[in-house]
């Protein structure tokens, strides 16, 4: 019998170097991850997006009080899991609709490899957020600051979006104009939720 | 070729073709064209996309560019 340790370690392993196939070779990466991918490799994923929320509380909360700090913790993470959840599923039953097929396990797999990019600009914006708060100023620094920091943001949300891409490419194997519909028909809806999120203070941006 | 060889190949060409190659009608040439360079090491094609994207956006918005980045860098 496999003990636990050992899925531990191997999923540690998938999942570093998956983390390096989605930024080197994200089509074939996306294949094996289809392939041979477990959900243990979710748990890395969590690890660090926990590590994240941590980093978040630590900025965001409005006093440094472990009461406060937990709270924030809890309600970050447990909006995100959630958000994911609803998202994935939402695309997946679309997806099947529009004839799509696969597991939803590997598809929420792979669904949760698209959120490598948003942790790496949370990661990026959380020490910007330190280093240089916001608001930018119209001068020519602040500026010049502008245009580097929408230029990465940029690049991770193209880098998402072709991850996401292929998530319904390869976990549903549908055609580009097929998944076309299912982001039209999905936009208002995660739009509408996006809104419920804002209004509840927990995103202001629609970033998952 | 080895037989061992064969089998590697095999193996990784039914992984490959497991999806229907896309076609977009006349655009499949562009296409493919785009999704090629987008296969392996696509950061620096984001990355030159990305930075045209901006300054077409710093063109039309001029400094009012600074009022977004203060939304993002609050909105995570």
């Amino acid at each position: 019998m496999t003990h636990i340790s050992d899925i531990l370690i191997i999923s540690l392993y998938s999942f570093s170097r998956n983390f390096l196939g989605i930024i080197t070779r994200p089509y074939e990466t996306y294949r094996r991850i289809l392939l041979k991918g477990t959900l243990w490799e979710l748990f890395p994923i969590g690890v660090l997006l926990s590590l994240y929320f941590a980093v978040n509380a630590l900025v965001k909360a409005p006093a440094f009080r472990p009461f406060v700090l937990t709270r924030h913790f809890i309600k970050t993470s447990l909006s995100v899991a959630v958000t994911a959840v609803l998202i994935s599923l939402l695309l997946w039953g679309i997806g099947r609709v529009f004839g799509g097929k696969g597991e939803y396990k590997q598809f929420f797999l792979a669904w949760a490899y698209t959120l490598v990019p948003t942790l790496c600009w949370f990661f990026l914006t959380s020490v910007l957020y330190i280093v240089i708060p916001p608001p930018r100023t119209t001068h020519p620094a602040g500026i010049a600051f502008s245009l580097v920091f929408l230029t990465l943001s940029g690049v991770f949300f193209f880098w998402k979006i072709i991850l996401s891409y292929l998530s319904l490419r390869s976990g549903l194997k549908l055609d580009l104009i097929r998944i076309f519909g299912i982001l039209l028909v999905s936009a208002p809806i995660i739009g509408i939720y996006s809104i419920g999120m804002y209004r509840l203070g927990i995103f202001r941006v629609p970033f998952l | 070729m080895t037989d061992a060889l064969y089998e590697r190949f095999q193996k990784k060409w039914d992984e490959t073709m497991e999806l229907p190659p896309q076609t977009v009608g006349p655009f499949t040439p562009y296409y493919k064209m785009v999704t090629k360079r987008l296969k392996v090491m696509p950061i620096p094609i984001l990355l030159l996309m990305s930075a045209v994207l901006i300054v077409i956006l710093f063109y039309i918005l001029g400094s009012g560019i600074t009022f977004l980045t203060s939304v993002l860098q609050r909105g995570f």
